[in-house]
């Protein structure tokens, strides 16, 4: 094969075959990935929940990952918010002229771990190419399905005041480290993505209690975002322990250094749970017990007033408002 | 104004360093300070070490209060 | 929490004396103060006053549309600090020239300016110098480096601010000043002492909750005495001479000047902007910078809001066309603009 892609692997030539055999067959190999039009799947009786979601990051590979386990992990991670096991997985690309063969390979290999790992089967998939400069390197789209776990309803409408509030780990670190990995600012600093695919982390907790309000995971916008969002969405009010939130000590340094907040950083392996006060400890200690998330922590409660506000307690033994961030994030010196 | 970053200096070379903050590490323009060893606390701000720093900030507020006989 | 801050909390909230006006000066304590929930636990008698002290909130409207003119109409590569972005010029905010394709880019610091100049020899960049005695050194060592390089293609748009004769300007809008550590640390405490003789009390704060709780009860504690005060309440980075050598610095490559502060106007030699000796750096003289009136909103009543003669609810502005994500003046800007943070706090 070629040593990067061209506009032929686009066409439905046998150039276009050989980078499906070559590359995506190999990686994601499963009984389900079809050869025909579509896959034709069986899913168990109940409900099902599906997603889809486009991928475009800057650099497409990162300490800690790549466009390809990001794919993967942002559409398993929302489908398993709903409580459903991700079971199918359809990929789509869009691939700029010149992009190397190499690179494609080594995010189609991270894509396929991930999947195994999740627990999902891609199951059909596209490939377009694109003239150079007409897209920036690589975009993935992918969208999923999965059988809803019965006895489970979670939904951003459902937070109840008294609930307990756990995030999974230390927050901001996938944001921090995009924003590392571009350069801009010229510092250093050992920080990786936490992106991660999350149904093993969920399906711990829902063995040990069906009774959860929320489930939300934290991608662009960070933890701050979704919290506003559930405390639009449920019509309460919430209230954060700004000392228990989990932050590591890079991301806090970085932070400092350009003026940003943590919570505002993205995420892409962390969830939020509401849940009963009464579920919470069980709710914690099952997910200290799992890969990605031993560092979960009660950040807060959900409370009748101050609906639609997020209030942090703060150092001092005073209240604050959250700032709601405006628009793009923008370090500062003042 | 000013966001100041206290770090620590980890390297000192010809009116640069690299300092350290919480292990986010950034080259700055050190020549404002003088006889700036590995080790030394400094402000950090905009990418120019502009103080030193020497103490932390609880000494400080006891050593203040205290001075002004309010405690 | 530590002792010395429940020491300094309860002399906060426990005063029960004659109502107080506190001034901080400083954008990051205003937003430390915010951050850190401070607000909440004053008692009425004392009011805390957030002034023109972050360099976004007072750099004029027409200095943004100089900025825009270099970038729309000179083709520059624009470099400034994340900040200046979102504040709106006449017809567009920076943010707005970026969309229009004009190169504008975030930089932590004026050196990465120079660097990025040097990487793109084809480009002509210029940083956007704002900031007062914290901020000026370091745009003082970008042009000397960029001198020392013979960089032909790097400038700086001046818009640096000086504090002391803004303090004298601001006389009498408070019972006493809250001063900023970071520009204190280059200028050193003469000014406040001077200050202090004319009658005008202060305290100079770090940007720690152990280090404003200490400023805030250290001033409530002076008050009560009644006689003009200054105490230097951050002793492990303030000195009283200052830093000599970043003084020494800037007035190699800079001078005073007389210069427009958004709000408040003119105020003579409080501006700085660079020798001529560094002329072929300044950007207005590079570019021919034609004179370029900006044309605040005539309703926007930042200035007041600024020198505390107004609430940000008085402005007629205030919540209706000028909200966070609709920022009409300055104040509304960043999160801890007087304005913004008054908008999001009165719905708390």
């Amino acid at each position: 094969m070629e040593n990067v892609i061209t506009l032929a692997h686009g066409s439905g030539s046998i150039q276009t075959n050989e980078l499906i055999n070559g590359i995506f067959k190999s990686n994601f190999d499963n009984p389900n990935l079809t050869a025909d039009d579509a896959a034709v799947l069986s899913l168990d009786d109940g409900k099902i929940a599906m997603s889809t979601d486009g991928f475009i990051v800057s650099p497409y590979e990162f300490p800690g990952g790549n466009i390809g386990k990001l794919a993967i992990c942002g559409t398993v991670n929302d489908i398993a918010c709903m409580g459903a096991k991700p079971k199918y997985l359809t990929c789509s690309y869009i691939i700029e002229e010149g992009f190397p063969v190499e690179e494609l390979e080594k995010i189609a290999k991270s894509m396929g771990d991930t999947a195994r790992k999740a627990g999902v089967q891609i199951v059909a998939g596209d490939t377009k190419v694109a003239g150079k400069g007409q897209v920036d390197k690589i975009f993935i789209t992918t969208t999923g399905v999965g059988n809803i776990v019965e006895g489970v309803n979670t939904s951003g409408a459902f937070a109840k005041p008294g609930d307990k509030i756990i995030v999974t780990g230390d927050i901001g670190r996938h944001g921090c480290t995009i924003l590392l990995a571009r350069n801009e600012f010229n510092i250093d600093a050992d920080i990786t993505s936490d992106c991660a695919p999350l149904w093993n982390n969920i399906e711990a907790v829902l063995n040990e209690t069906k009774d959860i309000h929320v489930i939300r995971d934290a991608t662009r916008g960070g933890v701050g975002t979704v919290l506003y969002e559930i405390a639009h969405q449920s019509n309460v009010g919430i209230s954060l322990e700004s000392e228990k939130i989990p932050v590591d000590p890079g991301v806090r340094g970085v932070c400092a250094m350009l003026g940003l907040e943590p919570l505002y950083l993205a995420c892409e392996g962390r969830l939020v749970f509401f849940v009963p006060a009464s579920e919470a400890d069980k709710v914690l200690s099952a997910l200290q017990a799992c890969e990605n998330s031993e560092k979960a922590a009660i950040i807060g409660e959900v409370t009748e007033d101050n609906v639609g506000k997020v209030i942090l307690n703060t150092a001092v033994g005073a209240k604050t408002l959250l700032s709601r961030p405006s628009g793009e994030l923008l370090p500062r010196i003042c | 104004m000013c966001v100041g970053l206290p770090a620590r200096v980890v390297s000192v070379n010809d009116g640069t360093a690299i300092i350290d903050a919480n292990g986010a590490k950034r080259d700055v323009r050190a020549e404002l300070l003088d006889d700036l060893e590995p080790g030394d606390y400094v402000m950090v701000h905009a990418g120019v070490a502009i103080a030193k720093i020497n103490s932390d900030d609880e000494a400080e507020g006891s050593e203040v209060l205290g001075l002004l006989n309010i405690s | 929490m530590n002792e010395i801050i429940e020491k300094a909390r309860e002399i906060i909230t426990s005063y029960d004396g004659p109502k107080v006006r506190i001034m901080e000066v400083c954008g990051t304590h205003t937003h430390e103060i915010f951050r850190l929930g401070i607000r909440s636990l004053l008692p009425e008698n004392i009011d805390l006053i957030s002034g023109p002290g972050c360099p976004v909130c007072v750099t004029p409207v027409g200095f943004i549309d100089e900025a825009l003119y270099l970038a729309l109409e000179k083709n520059c590569l624009i470099t400034t600090f994340g900040d200046l972005i979102k504040v709106p010029g006449t017809e567009m905010n920076l943010a707005g020239a970026r969309a229009k394709g004009g190169n504008i880019r975030p930089v932590y610091s004026p050196d990465d300016a120079v660097e990025i100049a040097k990487e793109n020899p084809d480009e002509q960049v210029v940083f956007l110098s704002v900031g007062f005695e914290t901020t000026t050194p370091s745009s003082c060592l970008a042009v000397k480096k960029a001198k020392e390089l013979g960089l032909n293609n790097f400038s700086i748009l001046t818009a640096n601010k000086s504090m002391p004769n803004a303090y004298l300007k601001l006389k009498g809008s408070a019972d006493a000043f809250i001063y900023p550590g970071h520009v204190n640390a280059i200028t050193g405490n003469a000014v406040c002492k001077k200050l202090k003789e004319d009658g005008v009390s202060g305290v100079v704060a770090g940007f720690t909750a152990t280090e404003l709780m200490t400023a805030l009860a250290v001033t409530i504690e002076m008050l009560k005495k009644g006689e003009p005060f200054f105490v230097n309440c951050y002793p492990r980075v303030v000195k009283d001479e200052g830093s000599i050598s970043a003084q020494k610095l800037m007035d190699e490559v800079m001078e005073l000047c007389d210069t427009e502060w958004r709000g408040l106007g003119m105020i003579e030699k409080s501006g700085m902007k660079l020798r001529s000796d560094y002329s072929d750096f300044d950007a207005r003289i590079k570019y021919n910078m034609p004179h370029i009136e900006g044309k605040p909103n005539p309703g926007c009543r930042c200035g007041e809001v600024l020198q505390g003669h107004c609430k940000p609810s008085d402005c007629p502005l205030f919540g209706k066309v000028c909200t966070p994500l609709h920022a009409v003046g300055a104040c509304m800007v960043s999160d801890e603009g007087a304005c913004s943070a008054y908008y999001q706090y009165n719905q708390f």
